[in-house]
C-alpha cells in the first residue's frame, strides 16, 4: 500500500501560550482533493503555514511522499519538493507585474523554457491574465489576483497544492470559478490540500473532508458523509446541502 | 541664471553620493528589515581601500583602486551581515540597530587607530581638469564621481527589476514569506544584498575620497545621517525613490550654500526632509506597510 502523500500526525501548534492547533491527524493521498472546513479561528491557516514551515509546531509530525519530514527543513526546501501555497488573501506581490509574479512562482524549475510554457499556458487558460501580464499585480480585481495566485502555484509543477480560503472575499460568481478551477487542477492529477469557510462549495468539489473546530479535528470522512453531519449542516449549510 | 545651474549641477554631484549610501541603508532595510549603521562605515574602509591601494600600486590608477575598494567594502560587509545582521534579524528594529552602530563604532576608532583621526591625503588617481559644459564649470573628478554613482544607481535599478535575483530580492522585501513558500533562499539572498550594497558603498567611497583628495576615519558620520534620512523620507516601495531625494537633497544643499550660506545647508536640508516626512510619514514615495 503506497504512503499518503502528506500525512500529518498529532500536531500541536500554539502562538506563545495560545493553542491554536492540539493534536490534528490528517492525510492526503496523490491526486485527491480533501478540504478541512472550519470558521474563522479554527486553526486552519495554522495548519497549513506549519506544513510550510513557516510555523513551528510543539509536537508532531508532518511527512510527505512517506519520507520526507518537513519539521526538519526550511521553508524553501519544502516548495522543492512539490508542495506549492495558495495563500490566504492570495499575498501577491502587489508591485510586481503578473509576469513576474508568475516567473517568481517558477524560481525552483532548472528548465526556464518549460517554466515559460507553463506561463503560456497560465495565459491560455486564463486569457485575462494574459491581458494583464505586464500590468501590475496589486492593480488587477480580486478575482484576477486569484487566478494569479493559483497560476503562481501551478507554474512550480507541483504534487500538492496547499489552498487556503481560495474563495475569501470573491464575488458569488468568481466563487464558482475558483472551486471549478480548483476541480479541473485536481482532476489534471495534482493533490489539492484546501481549507475553507465556504463549505457549501467545497463539499461539491472535495473527495474527503474534515471539520475542524477550535485546533481539533472533530469529524472525518467523505464529503457526502460530512456534509449530512449535523454539526456541519447546522453551522455551515443552513440546515441543508 | 548661471549660478543656478552651477549649483544644480554640484548639487547633483553631491547628492549622487547621498544616493548611493542612502540606497545601500534601503536595501537592507527594505528587504532585510534592519537598520545597518555600519554601513556608512563601511564606506569608509571602502574609501581608504582604495586609499591603499592607489598608494601601493599607482599604475592601477582609479579602476584598480574602485575594485579594491569594493573587494574590501564587500568583505566587510558580508562579515557584518554573517556575523551581527544574521544572528540578530527577525527580532525587533532596535536589535540589529544597536548591534551595527556597535559595529560602527568600532570600525570608526579602529581606523582612528590606524589611520589617525584627522583627513588623510588622497592619491592622485584622477587629473585635476576643468570641463566646460555650457555655463556650469565642473572637474574631472566631480564629473566622474557623478558618473560613477550614476552607474551604480542605474546598475542597482536594473538589477531589482530586470535580473531574477533582484525579482526575488523586491519579493522578499514585500512578502518574505512567500517568497521562502516558492523555493526562493531568503537567507541567501539578503546576504547577497547586503555584499551588493556594501560593494556599491566601497566604489562611491573610492570615488567620493578622489574629488575630495583625502580620506577619514570619520566620514561616514558625514553620509550615514543624512543618507538615513533620505532613505526614510523617499519611504521603502521603490529603490527609485531613494535616488529622487537623495539627489534632491544634495541640490537643495547647493543651493542654499549658493544663495544663502554654507553654514546651513544642513539645517535646511534636515528641516525639508522632516518637513516631508511630517506630511508623508510613510515616506514620499510610500512604503510597504501602507
Amino acid at each position: 500500500m503506497t504512503a499518503p502523500l502528506l500525512r500529518i500526525e498529532n500536531l500541536a501548534v500554539s502562538y506563545g501560550a495560545v493553542p491554536a492547533v492540539n493534536g490534528v491527524s490528517l492525510e492526503i493521498n496523490a491526486g485527491e482533493l480533501r478540504v478541512i472546513l472550519g470558521a474563522n479561528g479554527a486553526g486552519k491557516t495554522t495548519i497549513i503555514k506549519t506544513i510550510m514551515g513557516l510555523l513551528a509546531p510543539k509536537s508532531g509530525g508532518i511527512v510527505f511522499e512517506g519520507q520526507h519530514n518537513l519539521l526538519a527543513l526550511k521553508t524553501h526546501k519544502i516548495h522543492e519538493l512539490g508542495i506549492a501555497w495558495v495563500p490566504e488573501g492570495r499575498q501577491l506581490w502587489n508591485t510586481l507585474s503578473v509576469l513576474d509574479n508568475l516567473r517568481l512562482g517558477g524560481w525552483c524549475v532548472e528548465d526556464k523554457t518549460l517554466v515559460e510554457k507553463r506561463i503560456n499556458e497560465m495565459f491560455e487558460r486564463f486569457p485575462r491574465l494574459g491581458e494583464r501580464r505586464d500590468q501590475v499585480s496589486g492593480s488587477l480585481s480580486g478575482g484576477e489576483q486569484q487566478m494569479v495566485a493559483i497560476a503562481r502555484a501551478l507554474v512550480s509543477g507541483p504534487k500538492l497544492i496547499l489552498m487556503d480560503e481560495p474563495s475569501l472575499g470573491l464575488a458569488p460568481l468568481v466563487v464558482r470559478d475558483v472551486f471549478t478551477l480548483a476541480r479541473e487542477i485536481n482532476q489534471m492529477g495534482i493533490a489539492v490540500l484546501m481549507v475553507e469557510q465556504n463549505a457549501r462549495q467545497a463539499l461539491k468539489v472535495a473527495s474527503w473532508a474534515y471539520l475542524l473546530e477550535t485546533g481539533h479535528i472533530v469529524e472525518s470522512g467523505p464529503a457526502q458523509e460530512v456534509a449530512g453531519k449535523d454539526s456541519v449542516r447546522e453551522v455551515f449549510l443552513g440546515g441543508s446541502y | 541664471m548661471d549660478l543656478f545651474l552651477q549649483q544644480v549641477a554640484n548639487g547633483l554631484i553631491i547628492g549622487s553620493t547621498y544616493a548611493v549610501v542612502a540606497l545601500g541603508f534601503a536595501l537592507a532595510f527594505t528587504v532585510l528589515r534592519v537598520i545597518n549603521f555600519a554601513h556608512p562605515e563601511v564606506f569608509m574602509v571602502g574609501m581608504f581601500a582604495g586609499l591603499v591601494a592607489g598608494a601601493l600600486y599607482p599604475a592601477g590608477g582609479f579602476l584598480f583602486a574602485i575594485l579594491m575598494g569594493a573587494l574590501a567594502a564587500g568583505v566587510v560587509g558580508f562579515l557584518i551581515e554573517r556575523t551581527v545582521i544574521k544572528p540578530l534579524r527577525g527580532r525587533d528594529v532596535l536589535s540589529t540597530l544597536i548591534g551595527t552602530l556597535g559595529v560602527a563604532i568600532m570600525l570608526q576608532n579602529g581606523m582612528a587607530i590606524i589611520a589617525g583621526p584627522d583627513p588623510v591625503a588622497y592619491p592622485t588617481l584622477l587629473p585635476r581638469k576643468m570641463v566646460d559644459i555650457g555655463p556650469v564649470v565642473l572637474t574631472m573628478r566631480q564629473l566622474t564621481n557623478f558618473g560613477v554613482c550614476i552607474l551604480l544607481l542605474g546598475f542597482v535599478s536594473f538589477y531589482v527589476r530586470a535580473t531574477k535575483l533582484g525579482r526575488a530580492t523586491r519579493a522578499i522585501a514585500e512578502r518574505p514569506d512567500v517568497a521562502a513558500a516558492f523555493g526562493i533562499n531568503v537567507g541567501l539572498v539578503c546576504t547577497v544584498t547586503i555584499v551588493i550594497a556594501s560593494m556599491m558603498g566601497g566604489v562611491a567611497a573610492v570615488s567620493v575620497g578622489t574629488l575630495y583628495g583625502s580620506a577619514w576615519a570619520f566620514v561616514g558620520l558625514l553620509y550615514g545621517l543624512k543618507a538615513f534620512t533620505c532613505m526614510l523620507v523617499a519611504g521603502n516601495r521603490y529603490f527609485e525613490g531613494v535616488m529622487v531625494v537623495g539627489l534632491g537633497i544634495g541640490i537643495i544643499e547647493a543651493l542654499v550654500t549658493g544663495y544663502i550660506s554654507s553654514s546651513l545647508k544642513d539645517a535646511v536640508a534636515f528641516f525639508v526632509l522632516i518637513g516631508v516626512l511630517y506630511f508623508r510619514p510613510n515616506g514620499l514615495f510610500g512604503s510597504y506597510s501602507q
